[in-house]
């Protein structure tokens, strides 16, 4: 199979998603009463309404309803305010009532959109493929200053709720092929549900990425789910089809599962782009089909092909009113709406002159988000000189580690904000170099110490004192008459030469600016 | 007759059996004990009854006469000692509830449904579940899996349906308050063919939480007595907002209040189009007119008004309710409780066996009807018409009601039929034709008797139609018309020293059924039982008793306060 990148040279990806979140951070179910809890012991969280039991009828949640409408607006839609739910029919044991509770053609969430900012590598797949300059649109694409940004359209988010568990037991690996027994675990039954649905704008797996990334952290800021993807609270599926460049007619698609991670949906995503290429390359053709990302094999495999659309035979729910929400009780809802990431970079763009690329990374997460701010609040006066500094040490340093350590609690770790902006302005001051400054960060995490300990206990203080460097400085100098004469002769790329001999003679310690100038007037 | 030696205290009315304790004359010990010897002595004729409970009788007369004693009777509620049972679609913890069906034979309710609560927290006596068709399906109790109830007046015909073994109760005078749930008429024509008041009230006064769904837009549950003032009070009782139901209302009104007012000065409505309805009978029609003539002398205006969409109310109803069905029954699947068919090694074939079995014909078909009814294609054609023609309808009454106070009707076109007369469905079907756009529009509509019938000598009921959350304007009718005809009769043979002769039924009693569970303290809070054992008696032997795949789960009931703590409508 080619790679990504070539492939999208040739052909367009047209992907949509569909992201579930389970209402993790309610205190009971959709429904009924029955607490809302992750792996408690099986059936301990059911009651007539959940297990479907005859005569039992539902009762939504209030606070299920104000979590969709805080995401709707948080994500640009518009509140429908007479929506109603309806009941999905099918038949299968971990859905007790045997139809899902749902909503029709109108959800409580329409027609919103978020936009993405691309940058970086990633952001050349579009780019290169469409020849993309500075201000030029490519469908929803308008390119920036450092990548672009895509318009995604969100065609709904609707209510619904999520179904028991089932564990097959007897088989191989929990498969049901070959399990004698199938047991299921209604706690998870009733589970609030909202799902978001895209429409197909996304053109490369870092766009839906990115568009994933973006989402968890509004839903994270609006606090209505705890997203984990590992525990299932967050769920994605992909579709995904194929089109030459120029092309305006959709190809077949296919749907994508089991993608329960950012790696796994951008690597899921980006082998079935090139799996199609190579098929429709070959002559072949693409089926309508259900297929899942084997992370193992980094393969996707069918599940099962879609002949005709399923018939749910979808209907209003008799036992639940329509809704008739009031513009009133919207704007509550709305008012409870807090600063959101896309918000929060604008104002750390404004208020401490980062950039817009700075401002973006910072908010990626809430915990470097967090942090930045706090960091700011303790540099006081120096906030506007600092911000720079500090922002550089939270995408680049903070995030790497953050990335390379799974299991690591920014909030909990050794590198507290205080930390953070001593060790900033011991750069700043000149204290050390920036080269020495990664070496305290790193000693500070392993050790717990302040950078100030550090830098004393390595002896690493950075020396800036003229009269003790120019002692150095003449003697590097004395030392190398014929360099000496070279640089006087013309060739004054040799001042990196003296640097660095002075530099060796004071252990790195010399403060660069200081000895530069020296050398440069002496020399001069 | 056999019961003469007891006094038949079910004979008696709430107001009767409520003066008599107070006096002393009787206790409630006696009542539930001589009202249970009176079931088993003469249900046999009946068979209106399918389980008593005795303990729970037991248990409840004790604390009546322990606050008689006390001093404390007017604190007992409006029921107080008043022998009652419920339709067996309407779940009581450690009863069984089967909606007469072979599917549910051996289901045990692990939790009470808010009407039957209401009505036990009122103060009544709690005899037992009463027969029905299956899941309400029917209107003469021939679909009942286990064997069709009889009506008091005459036993070798129906006692009407769904709700034909609460009709037959009250009428045999076996209970003096009864519930039953209504869907298209299946508490108004059972009420007409046994000669008793049947109310079906606007569809949200009393709660549905606990009562097995038909048509969750459709049901709604109500009272049969033998006056007036009695289904009043038992309307009191049972109605009202329930946290458990999103659809229910608050009342906030005394059904019993107006009663005696009187109509003078009411206007009172005849629709012509049902008057002329092709199959109704001369002698249900010649009631209907005298009852307007006697309102008319009572101070009543009768005046005539259109429906013009009621014709297509049938049509709408056999669309919607099926559909609905369809989506209820979907549960009865053989996975959780519920018949299991044996020996299957795939989902598809336990589900399809187990339904097929589970289920009786009537119950097959409408589940077929609504599932071919909604599949994709011809939801378009029937179920989004329909429900444009329950705008209509709905419309209609409100319309009507602009011009009256209530609207007379009758309630079936004809009287009680004799068992296997009316075969073909559809013909069944026609039993509700003017009772079925009550239910479509949300309604209140009640069966008053009006004496019997000049033709056949059997009962005949008018309908009384009360725009939505006014049924006390029905009531207030119905009061009224009642000083005409008297308070409704027990069946003549069932009177004491009625000429029916003993007719002993050996009826299971939720106690052995379900052995070893106190019943009684299944109903206090502190009581409620984590598992409830599963196995019964079977009601009859070929039904399928030791099913493997009895329920395994720990089914609790469910925390009152932790869903009443949820607000159902979001913006309220």
């Amino acid at each position: 199979m080619r790679k990504l990148e070539e492939v999208l040279q040739d052909w367009e990806a047209v992907i949509g998603l569909e992201v579930h979140a389970e209402l993790t951070t309610l205190e009971t179910k959709m429904f009924c009463g029955c607490k809302l809890e992750f792996g408690a012991a099986p059936n301990t969280h059911t009651c007539p309404v959940c297990l479907g039991l005859p005569g039992a009828l539902p009762v939504p949640n209030k606070a299920a309803i104000e979590s969709i409408v805080l995401a709707g607006l948080a994500t640009n839609c518009d509140i429908e305010k007479h929506s109603m739910f309806y009941r999905k029919n099918y038949m299968y044991p971990d859905m007790s009532k045997n139809f899902q509770t749902t909503q029709g053609p109108v959800a409580f969430c329409m027609r919103g959109h978020l936009d993405l900012d691309v940058d970086g590598p990633a952001a050349k797949e579009r780019i290169t493929a469409a020849g993309l300059a500075e201000g030029d649109c490519d469908g929803n694409a308008t390119r920036t200053a450092d990548g672009y940004t895509a318009h995604v359209g969100i065609t709904r988010i609707h209510m619904e709720e999520d179904a028991g568990k089932m564990v097959h037991v007897g088989g191989s690996e929990g498969r049901i092929a070959g399990a004698t027994h199938s047991l299921v675990d209604y706690n998870r039954c009733g589970t609030p549900l909202i799902e978001l649905v895209t429409e197909p704008d996304l053109r490369t797996p870092e766009e839906a990425r990115l568009f994933m990334q973006k989402l968890r952290q509004i839903y994270l800021a609006i606090g209505i789910s705890d997203c984990s993807m590992e525990e299932g609270s967050l769920r994605c599926d992909g579709n995904v089809s194929l089109r030459r460049r120029g092309d305006s007619k959709l190809g077949v698609k296919t749907e994508l599962k089991n993608m329960n991670s950012f790696k796994n949906l951008h690597d899921g995503l980006a082998y079935e782009i090139c799996r199609q290429a190579e098929v429709l390359e070959e002559g072949g053709q693409i089926y309508q089909e259900t297929r899942h990302w084997d992370p193992t094999s980094k393969r996707t495999i069918v599940m099962r092909v879609k002949e005709t659309a399923d018939d749910y035979r979808l209907f209003p729910e008799p036992d639940l009113a329509p809704y008739d929400l009031t513009d009133e009780w919207i704007d509550q809802v709305r008012a409870k709406l807090p600063e959101l990431p896309d918000q929060k970079a604008a104002r750390f763009a404004r208020d401490f002159g980062l950039s817009a690329y700075d401002a973006r990374h910072l908010v990626e997460s809430r915990a470097t988000a967090r942090f930045f701010e706090a960091c700011m609040e303790l540099a006081g006066e120096d906030a506007g000189a600092l911000a720079k500094p500090v922002a550089n040490l939270v995408i680049n340093d903070v995030t790497a580690h953050l990335n390379a350590h799974a299991d690591f609690d920014l909030e909990d770790s050794p590198l507290t904000p205080a930390r953070a902006v001593a060790l900033v302005r011991l750069v700043a001051e000149d204290a050390i170099s920036s080269k020495q400054g990664k070496e305290v960060f790193a000693a500070v995490l392993e050790e717990g110490k302040d950078p100030a300990d550090v830098v004393k206990e390595r002896g690493m203080e950075q020396v800036s004192d003229a009269g003790a460097i120019e002692a150095v400085v003449d003697a590097v100098l004395a030392a190398n008459p014929d360099k000496v004469a070279q640089y006087q002769g013309g060739k004054t790329g040799l001042i990196g030469f003296f640097v660095g001999q002075c530099m060796k003679e004071m252990r790195g310690q010399g403060n660069p600016k200081v000895i530069n100038e020296l050398l440069v007037k002496k020399l001069g | 007759m056999a019961a003469a030696t007891e006094r038949a205290f079910a004979c008696m009315g709430v107001r009767d059996v409520r003066s008599g304790l107070a006096a002393g004359a009787f206790s409630a010990r006696e009542i539930a004990e001589a009202s249970l010897a009176r079931v088993r002595a003469l249900d046999g004729a009946t068979h209106a009854f399918l389980e008593t409970t005795e303990q729970l009788a037991l248990a409840q007369a004790a604390k009546i006469d322990a606050a008689v004693a006390a001093g404390t009777l007017d604190a007992c509620g409006p029921l107080a000692g008043v022998p009652v049972a419920f339709k067996d679609n309407m779940n009581l913890t450690g009863t069984h509830t089967t909606c007469s069906s072979q599917m549910l034979a051996n289901y045990v309710s692990p939790y009470t449904a808010t009407c039957v609560a209401r009505t036990i927290d009122a103060g009544g006596i709690p005899l037992g579940k009463l027969n029905m068709d299956e899941f309400a399906f029917g209107s003469s109790t021939e679909t009942s899996a286990f064997g069709p109830s009889r009506n008091p007046w005459d036993l070798s015909r129906v006692p009407g349906g769904s709700s034909g073994g609460s009709a037959s109760a009250v009428g045999a005078g076996l209970a003096t308050i009864a519930l039953g749930s209504d869907t298209g008429g299946s508490i108004r024509q059972p009420g007409s063919f046994c000669g008793v008041v049947a109310v079906k009230p606007s569809y949200g006064v009393v709660s549905r939480f606990g009562v097995v769904a038909f048509g969750s837009s459709l049901d709604q549950v109500g009272p049969f007595a033998r006056s007036v003032e009695d289904a009043a009070f038992a309307l009191n009782a049972i109605a009202g907002r329930d946290a458990l139901d999103c659809t229910s209302q608050a009342v906030g009104i005394d059904f019993a209040a107006n009663l005696a007012e009187g109509v003078r000065g009411m206007r009172i409505g005849i629709v012509p189009a049902f008057m002329e309805a092709r199959g109704l009978t001369a002698e249900v029609k010649a009631k209907v007119e005298e009852a307007a003539d006697h309102l008319r002398a009572l101070g009543a205006d009768i005046v005539e008004v259109e429906l013009p969409n009621a014709q297509a109310a049938m049509s709408a109803y056999y669309v919607l309710g099926p559909c609905e069905a369809f989506s209820n029954l979907a549960r009865f699947d053989s996975v959780r409780y519920g018949y299991c068919d044996p020996g299957h090694a795939d989902l598809g074939s336990q589900y399809e066996a187990s339904r097929a079995k589970g289920f009786g014909p009537e119950t097959r078909r409408r589940i077929m009807l609504g599932s071919y009814l909604l599949s994709a294609g011809v939801y378009d054609t029937y179920y989004y018409p329909a429900q444009q023609v329950r705008t209509l309808i709905t419309q209609d009454y409100e319309r009507a009601f602009q011009r009256v106070d209530c609207i007379l009707a009758p309630v079936s076109p004809r009287t009680a039929f004799r068992f296997g007369e009316v075969s073909d469905p559809t013909d069944m079907y026609l039993s509700d034709m003017f009772t079925i756009s009550i239910n479509i529009a949300g309604n209140g509509g009640m069966s008053l008797p009006a004496g019997l019938g000049a033709d056949t000598g059997l009962p005949v009921g008018v309908q009384l139609v009360s725009p939505q959350f006014k049924d006390e304007n029905m009531l207030r009718v119905a009061a009224a018309l009642e000083t005409a005809y008297g308070p409704a009769p027990v069946a003549p043979a069932f009177r004491e020293g009625g000429t029916l002769e003993a007719s002993p039924a050996n009826i299971p009693d939720a106690a052995d059924a379900v052995p070893g569970v106190d019943l009684p303290g299944l109903l206090s809070a502190e009581g409620a039982p984590s598992e409830v054992p599963a196995k019964r008696v079977p009601h009859e032997p070929d039904s399928p008793a030791g099913c493997p795949c009895e329920p395994g789960l720990s089914e609790r009931p469910g925390s009152a306060e932790g869903v009443a703590a949820q607000v159902e409508r979001a913006g309220e």
